[in-house]
């Protein structure tokens, strides 16, 4: 994850020195983009902290290592779905539900069940009885 | 994978909140006199206490995703000995106390309401409630998630690692929408 820290930490210091130049350049008036460029540098720091986190926590990865091979990347990844209709009909209800808004509440009304169910088979899919994961 | 994959999300969340704020800043900047007269029918301290309420429930999410990561989905002794609660009793709890933040929401709302303080009164009713109003969403969202993931504990026949996964990013968002009302809550009732 080094390298990941390095990117994003590497932008903290130049927005830094952007929001600072911009306040000068702007004689502090111009609020929105003296706040923008001061949150984009706290947002920097904010992921180069977080992958450094993510980086202590983990083992070192074959991408670190200089004579990685790409052999190296098999293995367990987690748990993936190997197939599942319900974002389809989660979309399906989602899109129901938002031309509801526009149309009239009767729609909306119409449509909520569906979202509700979608919602629930989606997130039920892989969590029940014997062959839970 | 699914941790790194929520942190990306709210990255965009940020962005969408950073957008509110951008609103929020470019209109009071061009009427001044507004603000001054709306602020006033701000109640700071009640508003205070429901933060603190959901800072506190931040806490007790965050017992509950150590829980989680120790693979203990509910309590091993009585209800009254906190120290065997599992991840669902702490999530209850976390449920309980964002609940009645929101509650305290609608009663302001209310409040304002009947004074005057409408979505529609004037720019500065339209960019309270647009702010607070979508930060009132993602906290209800979340109290949805909540009870996705503490129903998910019951209907699987082991607690196994990808349970305790969505338990642990479900807090991610929790942790954010409450870092983003203490943003909120500085701006709009502390600065004023």
């Amino acid at each position: 994850m080094r390298t990941e820290v390095k990117i994003f930490g590497y932008l903290v210091p130049f927005f830094a020195l952007a929001t600072g130049l911009y306040a000068y350049f702007t004689e502090p008036r111009e609020w929105v983009g003296i706040v923008g460029l001061l949150l984009t540098t706290i947002f920097s720091a904010f992921i180069a902290f977080y992958l450094w986190i993510t980086g202590r926590k983990t083992d070192r990865r074959p991408e670190d290592d200089l004579e990685g091979e790409i052999a190296d990347l098999s293995g367990d990844y987690g748990h993936f779905a190997p197939y599942s209709w319900w974002p389809l009909w989660l979309g399906l209800s989602i899109a129901a539900v938002a031309l509801g808004l526009a149309v009239g509440w009767w729609l909306l009304i119409c449509a909520a069940p569906f979202l509700v169910i979608s919602i629930l088979g989606w997130t039920f899919e892989f969590f029940r009885g014997e062959k839970a994961v | 994978m699914v941790a790194v994959g929520t942190m990306v999300w709210l990255g965009s969340e940020i962005m969408f909140f950073a957008g509110l704020f951008a609103m929020y800043f470019t209109i009071r900047s061009v009427s001044p006199d507004m603000w001054a007269d709306r602020t006033e029918y701000l109640d700071i301290t009640f508003a205070s206490i429901n933060t603190m309420i959901l800072v506190i429930s931040s806490v007790w999410c965050q017992l509950g995703v150590w829980q989680a990561e120790r693979g203990i989905p509910h309590r091993t002794g009585s209800l009254l000995n906190v120290k065997s609660w599992g991840m669902r009793e702490w999530y209850v709890l976390t449920y309980l106390f964002g609940a009645t933040f929101i509650a305290g929401q609608v009663w302001e709302y209310a409040t304002l309401t009947s004074e005057g303080l409408t979505p529609t009164a004037d720019s500065y009713g339209s960019v309270f409630y647009i702010t607070t109003g979508f930060h009132g969403l993602h906290v209800t969202g979340g109290l949805l998630a909540f009870l996705l993931i503490i129903g998910r504990s019951f209907t699987a026949k082991r607690y196994t690692h990808a349970q305790a996964t969505g338990a642990v990013v479900t807090s991610y968002y929790w942790h954010f929408v409450d870092v983003v009302w203490i943003a909120l809550f500085a701006v709009i009732y502390l600065v004023g």
